[in-house]
């Protein structure tokens, strides 16, 4: 073996260097710090390319915002990605409800049943996409009964319809605030539905978040986004519906929460920056488990007093409507949650339940 | 004849170096790996405790000192019987710090004659008969002298913290190159689960126990394996040991003193004045005589005898001053100010408290290490001298997971009792007091209620209250104030971790207090 001499030592040393420092040259050549990778989100609704189609009023005013028609190419999208990915409602299909709101005692089922109610799958997912599914598993403590955390068996058969539907993969992940994500997964049991499923839980990596603009945000206008968030094609948002003192009720737009790296920021003026959240990540679908609903001690729970079993699941593309719905399962109206009145205000979805095709079905026995 | 020829050309003795060098550093690779997976989710606690229980130092002070025997302290019995036959083996064959000390030879010559004085040696002997005195009076503090746990404590707080950082350093800087991101998440994903922890960790002073351990590696400046020589109490308990060991080292008679041993003998006990002999009490059995030896000279042959006695081996003398030393430092600590009173801040792990958690703690640090938000930190001032790097928890650091017995379960000596996490969950280890006159609620009148919000308890032991009141600028406005309620908060201080203020949270854990 030959001595290494110190020269030698420099010279790697310095070669090393300079490789390190090209990468970040490199990197500081994607052109400021607040540009969005190339996050292709294809429109999520391409099965009615008709723009003759009339529109549903209410999403005029998110057409007029610049969104492409449904039939646009999304490669041929301006760089500010959030007119991308566009409400679901922009792409409207007279056949199609707004919402399924689905009863019944198997969870699988009623999976299965409102979305086959609401479109099929397909209507989301395309072969070959990279599918984000986001529960709320907010803490490591207990298992589903307590309904602190997303019902395992809605997540998936999530997963499954989206592998079935031909998803490249599917990925499953949040980020808890008590205990590691590791036991979060495996107590929740959703880790063993999604790998039963053929999905995969991705542990959230803290070098992943990318500061991302808010375009429309009124509020919140830059924040840090997990990147394969960012990047996949299509998000689907599956929060269990459950108390929260200072949101009064977690749902849909709250849970989007996870996915961000600075929480305490959006804390003060909770609803508006909950709306300018979810005006940047929009979320393919929203999944509201309400099988079990939690109505006190939230998001912790941990009693199963404050438990009530409702075994209904709301699904829709449009989020602030789905959240609107969910309210009115605690005797609320969508009006008394500050995040869906901002919501609604920016266009983001309707609230006005009157006004929305709603299939109500039941399932089983 | 033919065969045996054969054998002997095969079997060099320089191979015995050979041997012993893939030996150590396969023990160090176990230490190590045994170290990692001593995690959260790792493997389980009676394979990570081996390290621990191997040690016949801390297992015997521990014993004395709680007077509980341990069932895997048997393992101890492991190492004694290794040294009974082979002398130091355990020092020059396994020890994973002997090991560290061997790598870096920062010393190349080995001569002895250049080192400290041989009456030096008799310093590990004093520590250790004071450390087992001090054992006697309940009394464990010297036991941060112990090799292993020096070793591990190095490891749990700043070696791994350290590499954590640089890798997430790496992987922040090359996740920026958009090509190299597929690459750098799958890396992650491989690595973290396994081998990092899965949140970034801190502990406070890192620096001091990298420092410490560095101070002890430049000793091998002033000579090799100083450390082991001189200082060592485990060192000493082999070595006192080694005496009636089975098998010695001797020169034989055809020995041509060419004092080659005894300037490659690491320990420097090779004496040119004795006729080349050596005190197996020193001896770590390293063979490096063995292989350097131009004509076979040196010898491992069987005894069944005491062996010589050297002047720095501890007498009478020493016991009794040994024995002195720790009944004063046991009536002083005893008597200093950390006795009296608990500091408002030692919250210890949970189940420790009640349980003469000084006299168990053999302070290896497992638990900090184990403990999944580095909550647990190494106490400095706040238990006393006599608790120093024993753990307590900081919540702003970290806090106590609801769903975590990981502490309790690693815990070689059980000081931090193995409860089940229906009988951990009912623990309670400290109480959270608001500080109203920080706390955003009670001093701006705006609506904060993440101590609220990240209260594991089922029925929250922080409440809201909603009030009117009139705010700076003269509105009357509602806002959400929290209390805590005292018989429902376990103390976990997850509240304290997420406060949202900076610097000190405007709510604080403190001691539990049995008036309330």
């Amino acid at each position: 073996m030959t001595h290494f001499t110190r020269r030698d030592f420099l010279r790697k040393l310095t070669a090393g260097g300079a490789t390190l420092a090209s990468y970040w040259l490199l990197s500081a050549c994607r052109g400021g710090q607040t540009v969005v990778p190339a996050a292709p989100l294809s429109p999520t609704s391409t099965q009615s390319p008709s723009p003759t189609d009339i529109p549903p009023s209410p999403t005029a005013a998110a057409d007029q915002a610049g969104l492409p028609t449904p039939g646009s190419q999304p490669e041929s999208a301006p760089t500010t990605t959030t007119a991308e990915t566009g409400p679901p409602t922009a792409a409207p299909s007279m056949q199609h409800p707004d919402m399924v709101v689905a009863r019944g005692d198997q969870p699988e089922e009623l999976v299965r049943q409102a979305l086959s109610a609401i479109g099929g799958i397909e209507r989301f997912v395309q072969p070959g996409h990279d599918v984000i599914v986001k529960p709320n598993i907010c803490v490591a403590y207990h298992t589903y009964e307590y309904a602190a955390t997303t019902n395992p068996w809605v997540v998936g058969s999530l997963v499954k319809l989206c592998l079935e539907a031909g998803a490249r993969r599917v990925r499953v992940l949040d980020y808890p605030f008590g205990g590691t994500a590791e036991e979060a997964y495996a107590r929740s049991g959703i880790q063993e539905q999604v790998q039963a499923a053929g999905g995969s839980m991705e542990i959230m990596a803290r070098f992943k978040y990318v500061n991302t603009d808010i375009p429309q945000g009124l509020d919140l206008r830059q924040v840090d986004i997990y990147e394969d968030v960012l990047s996949a094609d299509v998000l689907i948002d599956v929060p269990i519906a459950k108390h929260h003192s200072l949101a009064r009720l977690t749902l849909g737009m709250k849970n989007l929460m996870g996915i961000i790296n600075n929480r305490p920021a959006i804390h003060r003026n909770l609803g508006q920056r909950l709306a300018d959240l979810s005006s940047r990540i929009q979320p393919t679908l929203t999944v509201v488990d309400a099988v079990r609903i939690l109505m006190d001690h939230g998001p912790t729970g941990g009693n199963l007093d404050d438990v009530k079993q409702l075994n209904t699941l709301i699904v829709s593309p449009d989020i602030v409507a789905a959240d609107s719905y969910a309210a009115t399962l605690f005797g609320m109206q969508p009006s008394d949650l500050s995040y869906i009145q901002a919501g609604t205000a920016m266009g983001l979805g309707r609230s006005d339940l009157a006004s929305l095709k709603i299939e109500e079905i039941t399932v089983g026995g | 004849m033919a065969d045996r020829a054969r054998r002997k050309k095969w079997w060099r003795p320089r191979r015995w170096t050979t041997l012993r060098r893939l030996v150590q550093y396969l023990a160090l690779l176990a230490f190590v790996v045994l170290f990692v997976w001593s995690r959260r989710g790792g493997w389980p606690a009676s394979l990570v405790n081996i390290p621990m229980r191997l040690d016949p130092l801390t297992m015997l002070a521990h014993l004395l000192a709680s007077r509980t025997f341990l069932a895997g302290s048997a393992l101890a019995l492991i190492t004694l019987g290794l040294t009974l036959t082979l002398g130091r083996a355990w020092c020059g064959w396994l020890c994973p710090l002997g090991t560290t000390l061997d790598l870096l030879p920062l010393r190349r010559r080995r001569y002895k004659a250049a080192g400290p004085s041989d009456s030096w040696r008799s310093v590990k002997y004093v520590l250790l008969l004071t450390t087992l005195a001090a054992a006697l009076f309940a009394n464990l503090t010297l036991l941060i002298f112990d090799p292993l746990t020096i070793f591990f404590r190095t490891l749990s707080l700043s070696l791994w913290p350290a590499v954590d950082q640089i890798v997430t350093g790496a992987e922040f800087v090359l996740y920026g190159v958009p090509v190299l991101r597929p690459a750098i998440s799958t890396f992650d994903g491989l690595v973290r689960p396994r081998l990092l922890p899965p949140e970034p960790v801190f502990y406070r002073y890192t620096s001091l126990y990298a420092g410490l351990f560095l101070g002890l590696v430049l000793l091998n400046l002033v000579a090799h394996r100083f450390w082991c020589r001189y200082l060592c109490p485990l060192g000493g308990l082999l070595g006192l040991l080694s005496k009636v060991a089975i098998v010695r080292r001797e020169v034989a008679a055809d020995c041509t003193q060419c004092d080659v041993c005894a300037r490659v003998c690491p320990t420097g006990t090779v004496q040119p004045e004795a006729g080349y002999a050596s005190d197996p009490a020193e001896c770590t059995m390293c063979m490096e005589c063995v292989a350097a030896c131009p004509r076979g000279s040196a010898e491992f042959p069987i005894h069944l005898s005491l062996a010589e006695r050297q002047p720095y081996h501890p007498g009478r003398r020493q016991a009794l001053a040994s024995l002195g030393g720790a009944l004063a430092g046991v009536g002083l600590l005893g008597s200093g100010l950390a006795a009296r009173r608990d500091h408002p801040y030692l919250i210890r792990p949970p189940g420790a408290r009640e349980n003469n958690f000084l006299s168990k703690c053999i302070r290896c640090g497992e638990c900090m290490r184990a403990c999944p938000t580095s909550a647990l930190q190494p106490a400095l001032a706040e238990a006393g001298v006599e608790g120093l790097w024993t753990p307590l928890l900081v919540p702003r650091l970290g806090y106590c997971d609801y769903s975590c017995t990981a502490c309790g379960q690693v815990c070689p000596v059980q000081a931090i009792p193995p409860l089940s996490l229906e009988e951990k969950r009912e623990q309670v280890i400290g109480l959270a007091y608001i500080d109203q006159n920080r706390c955003i609620p009670w001093t701006d009148n705006q609506d904060c209620i993440v101590c609220e919000e990240m209260c594991p308890v089922p029925d929250k032991a922080v409440k809201l209250e909603l009030v009117e009141v009139l705010n700076a600028n003269g509105q009357w406005v509602s806002v959400q104030r929290p209390h805590v309620i005292r018989e429902r908060c376990i103390g976990c201080g997850i509240c304290e971790y997420k406060c949202p203020l900076n610097g000190q949270a405007a709510i604080r854990v403190y001691v539990p207090n049995d008036v309330i």
